[in-house]
């Protein structure tokens, strides 16, 4: 299997409030495609800031990331923005769509950024709004929807561009136990139908959905 | 194109989001752009609608006694007819129109009301236009004209008959000179203040009536040269030619109006520039308190891969819409209260009523809204640059938590 994501002994500091605080202190993994692979471990344990230093959206202490066999460090602000959206899918705890915008809007935003012509846009993200069951929601604005459906129209969004890795940090963490169980199946059928996927979550159940679990305590992975 | 508009109309939906709070910007732009429209208007208004007015007639050139502005004292210069044709044979020029203006007196039953008189050549007249009648001819000895509210004031009006009364003597208390004329038209003259009641005569009947027959004296020659690109050539070889007379062009006189109203300029500058840091200050500070309500939105757009060049615009987008609206509005609130500053500034003695000091064209409107929609642009700089330079790690973490 290709390894989609490796990251090597990954530290990260950072001063809150004047008090250096060690969030990482040198953790490796290694993801392959098509795995499932949760994050588990309780708040604090560093999983959340694992999860920026492999998004590419916050830079290691020390150590290296690579995704699909780039080293994030040698990329620019530029670059690493364009491999965000090019790929990787996030997915927030607090879903973070544009209110103002429509649910089909929102999962366009990315697709449009990327320079997806408009009528190839609309079509897929017509497709993935289906995908996600939400095709009847998609002129509603991201306020009209509820929790459920946000977090449905954000992991569409997050499939926008076809990206190589999605990852998801707290998925169902603002999700009531029903609406959260509808996301962990959609999380299943992704994987199914090919998807890579790393879940980050202090909740035990959905870290034994995932194929493969990995524990965190003080920043360090433990098994 | 495409991405403008689309980022233009997600813009308007941002602004949405809080519309009282957008509504009050917009009026507060509204109203600098308003301010800064009518300060334009003000600052080219001036110099433009006197230098209309002088040429309201083609007359280039005004001639007068020395060291005196045409009509500002009751000097007069003497041998006019002389000079008039003198001035007629020079092949440069048109036409020569000679005025007498004197203060002079109407008589109605027994008592007297004070007028101001032209006396004018009909052939070469450059002082009104008729209205109402017929004009004056020039051997016309028996009629004239008058203003509306010369008319009323003398309760005349087109055939009526009216006394005029010239200086009085100042021993006896008593008339000079008493004229008994039949109004033949009524008319706006061009130089008059509001309410000012003026009539018009033939020069010779002015004359007599301002007691100056003898020594032919005018108060002013005005002149219309065939070219009008060559009238400032023309006005500089009479300067030289008549050193004992005071020659103006229409651009030294309007030169003469900036100095004495200089202080409607500055104030128009002042005005102006207060209005744009206003607007500037308006933009901004909305701008950044939007920036930093929505940086946990900007954070998360950053992460799924926006760019910071799409952020930057997003926010530079919601400036520039704020700016159109206002300015749009500002467009017409600035014309309404252009018209009604203008009616209080002319209303101010002594200013002739055809002079404006707003006059909207459209390079004032393109003038006030290029430079208004450049600096609601360059407001969004701020807020745009702290969108850009939001740091995504933390602001989720903040939000995680």
């Amino acid at each position: 299997m290709t390894a989609v994501l490796i990251g090597r002994d990954l530290r990260k500091d950072y001063a809150v409030y004047g008090q250096l605080v060690h969030a990482l202190r040198g953790a490796s993994l290694e993801v392959s495609s098509g795995e499932y692979v949760a994050v588990a471990g309780p708040s604090g344990s560093g999983k959340s800031t694992l999860l920026q230093l492999i998004g590419g959206i916050d830079v290691p202490t020390s150590g290296t990331v690579e995704i699909m066999g780039t080293r994030l460090d040698t990329l620019s602000d530029s670059q690493l923005t364009r491999l965000r959206l090019t790929r990787l899918g996030f997915v927030f705890q607090r879903f973070h769509l544009l209110p103002v915008l429509t649910a089909q809007e929102n999962v366009e935003l990315p697709m449009a950024e990327a320079g997806v012509p408009r009528q190839e846009r609309k079509a897929r993200a017509q497709e993935l709004l289906a995908y996600v069951g939400l095709e009847h929601r998609a002129a509603h604005r991201a306020t009209q929807l509820s929790g459920g459906e946000m977090q449905r129209v954000a992991i569409a969004r997050a499939l926008a561009n076809r990206p190589a890795l999605l990852l998801a940090d707290e998925p169902t963490g603002e999700l009531d136990a029903g609406t959260g169980e509808g996301i962990l199946e959609l999380f299943r059928r992704l994987n199914h139908d090919g998807t890579t996927l790393v879940v980050v979550t202090h909740d035990e159940n959905l870290a034994a959905e995932a194929g493969r679990a990995i524990h965190m305590r003080d920043g360090r992975i433990c098994d | 194109m495409g991405a403008w508009v689309s980022g233009l109309q997600w813009s308007l939906q941002s602004l949405g989001r809080h519309p009282l709070r957008t509504v009050l910007s917009v009026a507060g732009i509204a109203i600098s752009a308003a301010m800064l429209l009518d300060m334009v208007m003000l600052s080219g208004g001036i110099d433009r609608s006197f230098s209309e007015m002088l040429l309201a007639k083609g007359y280039q050139i005004r001639i007068s006694p020395r060291g005196t502005l045409p009509f500002d004292t009751e000097a007069t210069l003497g041998g006019a007819g002389g000079l008039v044709g003198t001035l007629r044979r020079d092949s440069a020029i048109e036409s020569v129109a000679p005025i007498l203006g004197t203060s002079l007196y109407g008589r109605i039953n027994d008592s007297l009301v004070t007028l101001f008189g032209y006396g004018i050549q009909p052939e070469a007249q450059a002082l009104y236009q008729l209205e109402r009648g017929t004009d004056l001819t020039p051997d016309d000895s028996v009629g004239i004209l008058l203003s509306g509210p010369a008319s009323a004031l003398l309760h005349a009006d087109v055939g009526d008959t009216v006394n005029l009364v010239g200086r009085l003597d100042p021993q006896i208390a008593h008339a000079a000179l008493m004229r008994r004329l039949v109004v033949r038209g009524m008319v706006r003259w061009i130089y008059d203040h509001r309410e000012q009641p003026s009539v018009g005569t033939v020069l010779p009947v002015m004359q007599s009536l301002a007691q100056q027959p003898a020594s032919d004296r005018v108060s002013l020659l005005l002149v219309k040269v065939r070219d009008d690109r060559a009238a400032p050539t023309v006005a500089a070889r009479l300067k030289q030619e008549l050193p004992r007379l005071q020659v103006y062009s229409v651009a030294d006189l309007v030169s003469v109006f900036k100095r004495r109203l200089v202080y409607f300029r500055q104030l128009s500058y002042i005005l102006g520039t207060m209005s744009l840091i206003v607007t500037v200050l308006l933009i901004t500070t909305l701008l950044t308190i939007t920036v930093n309500e929505r940086l946990g939105e900007i954070a998360t757009l950053r992460a799924i891969g926006i760019s910071r060049t799409t952020v930057v615009r997003q926010v530079l987008f919601e400036g520039l819409a704020l700016t159109l609206i206002g300015t749009v509005l500002g467009v017409l609130l600035g014309l309404g209260t252009a018209r009604y500053l203008d009616g209080i500034l002319t209303s101010f003695p002594g200013l002739p009523a055809a002079f404006s000091f707003f006059v909207p064209r459209a390079e004032s409107l393109t003038t006030a809204g290029l430079v208004l929609l450049i600096t609601g642009s360059l407001a969004g700089l701020y807020p745009a640059w702290l969108a850009a330079r939001a740091p995504i790690a933390p602001i989720l973490r903040a939000e995680a938590t």
